[in-house]
């Protein structure tokens, strides 16, 4: 299965995009800066909003899902169980993922923003949709959390996994990685040589590639690992 | 001065905590009460038992800039120049004034180019700026920004640090989920499960959450 833009254009009041390239299986990260058209994108090849110009296929995709960056404006239910329920995953085994000590019965806009973020991440990766797309996944969740979601995407193997990021903290391993820069989608590749290209990489690689080290992957510890080189 | 005594609140039990001037910042787990001690710090809630006081006097006779973790659910304004202008706008502050003060404080944090725009067409850190903005407009003693580094990237927030320096601040709490962020404080104080576990230096604090997953990167072979 894959994800393929074939010349899009996209956008909307004053902001285009342009995009073109072949989402394969695997994990992407597309990176960029604040307001460089990330939730744009995502939200376009969700479906949302329509291409401008040029067109995006889906081929082999059956499922999509997308966990938008802001975890409260997905909310639909007064409750933390049903809310798990509406993402169409079983609530009480989700809800031992999201926090165990959680009650279902609670309104999921008292959680914090990290809770509510695990709420609707663990939902959405139970789902095991064939094109997963998230849009600032990790903003928000603490160490242990990530690790917990870093390792789940690597359950992901066969799917499509597409995360928009603008990457301050620490990033999971991934197969591809994109960048949009000066409105324009750019694949830089895989890592490591992708690594080389990537114009705004997170704090703790920057100054690995300043110096020339170059991680096999982007994560902190492919960083760590590949600091011992130094 | 930031002191807390005896405090027992929701999931919170300080005994006690004192928080000097300058910048703090809060981390651990989520759900562990960071931002309900934010909270009571801007006098937003009172505590339920105990107290928490600035400077000896209640934390609601202070001038306090708040950045909440939804930065989308402060926005009240449809316009982002009125939006920055609203906490001058509640206090009756004549027209010519409060326009100077908006261009002043955007084109401290670089955003004067968002100050015509829609406040509900701007992107997620985009909207954090602006939320950013509304705070430092009062000159306050406290700022309180709550995970405001999960919705910029680092060169955003590295510019929205030097904008902030300008108003020099007296306490800037900062409650963030990255150690390269929290590292650079004056203070670092661990959240967990109501406490604070530890609160000191970063070299203290991290000296202390050495093997856990809290720590800076390559904060062992700095230290």
């Amino acid at each position: 299965m894959r994800v393929v833009l074939e010349d899009v254009l996209l956008g909307r009041g004053g902001f285009y995009l342009r995009a073109n390239g072949v989402f394969e299986e695997g994990v992407h990260l597309v990176s960029g800066r604040i307001g460089s058209g990330k939730s744009t994108l995502a939200l376009t090849v969700a479906g949302v909003f329509p291409v401008r110009e040029g067109r995006i296929s889906r081929e082999g995709v059956t499922t999509s899902l997308l966990t938008l960056q802001f975890p409260e404006h997905q909310v639909t239910t007064p409750t933390i169980g049903g809310e798990i329920a509406s993402w169409g995953v079983e609530p009480v085994r989700v809800l031992g993922r999201v926090g165990p000590a959680l009650d279902g019965a609670r309104d999921p806009l008292t959680l914090s923003r990290g809770e509510l973020k695990r709420l609707q991440l663990f939902s959405a990766l139970a789902k095991r949709p064939d094109l997963l797309l998230m849009d600032e996944p990790f903003s928000s969740l603490d160490c242990r959390s990530r690790r917990e979601l870093f390792s789940e995407l690597g359950g992901r193997r066969g799917l499509v996994t597409i995360i928009f990021s603008h990457n301050t903290g620490p990033l999971p391993r991934i197969d591809r990685l994109w960048e949009i820069d000066g409105g324009t989608l750019v694949h830089l590749g895989s890592p490591p040589a992708a690594i080389r290209a990537w114009k705004a990489p997170p704090p703790y690689l920057k100054g690995l590639v300043a110096r020339g080290i170059i991680p096999d992957n982007i994560s902190m510890e492919d960083a760590e690992e590949a600091m011992w080189r130094i | 001065m930031i002191s807390i005594r005896g405090l027992s609140h929701r999931v919170l039990r300080i005994p006690k905590l004192a928080i000097g001037e300058g910048y703090t910042s809060f981390i651990g787990p989520n759900g562990g009460g960071k931002t309900t001690l934010l909270r009571l710090c801007a006098g937003i809630e009172l505590p339920e038992r105990g107290d928490v006081t600035v400077n000896g006097g209640s934390p609601r006779s202070c001038e306090i800039g708040y950045v909440g973790e939804f930065p989308d659910r402060t926005l009240v304004f449809e316009r982002v120049k009125d939006e920055i202008a609203s906490p001058l706008r509640f206090r009756h502050c004549p027209c010519s004034v409060m326009e100077e003060q908006v261009e002043q404080v955007a084109a401290q944090l670089g955003i004067g180019e968002l100050l015509q725009r829609r406040t509900r067409e701007l992107s997620g850190g985009e909207r954090v700026l602006v939320a950013l903005a509304a705070a430092l407009i009062v000159s306050p003693e406290i700022l309180v920004l709550d995970e405001f580094d999960s919705h910029v990237d680092m060169e955003t927030y590295e510019g929205a640090l030097r904008g902030i320096a300008d108003f020099e601040v007296p306490h800037v709490l900062h409650a963030t989920h990255h150690m390269e962020i929290a590292c650079q404080a004056d203070m670092v104080i661990f959240m967990d499960e109501g406490r604070a576990r530890y609160a000191g230096s970063p070299s203290e604090v991290f000296a202390a959450l050495e093997g856990s997953c809290y720590q800076p990167f390559g904060w062992g072979v700095r230290a």
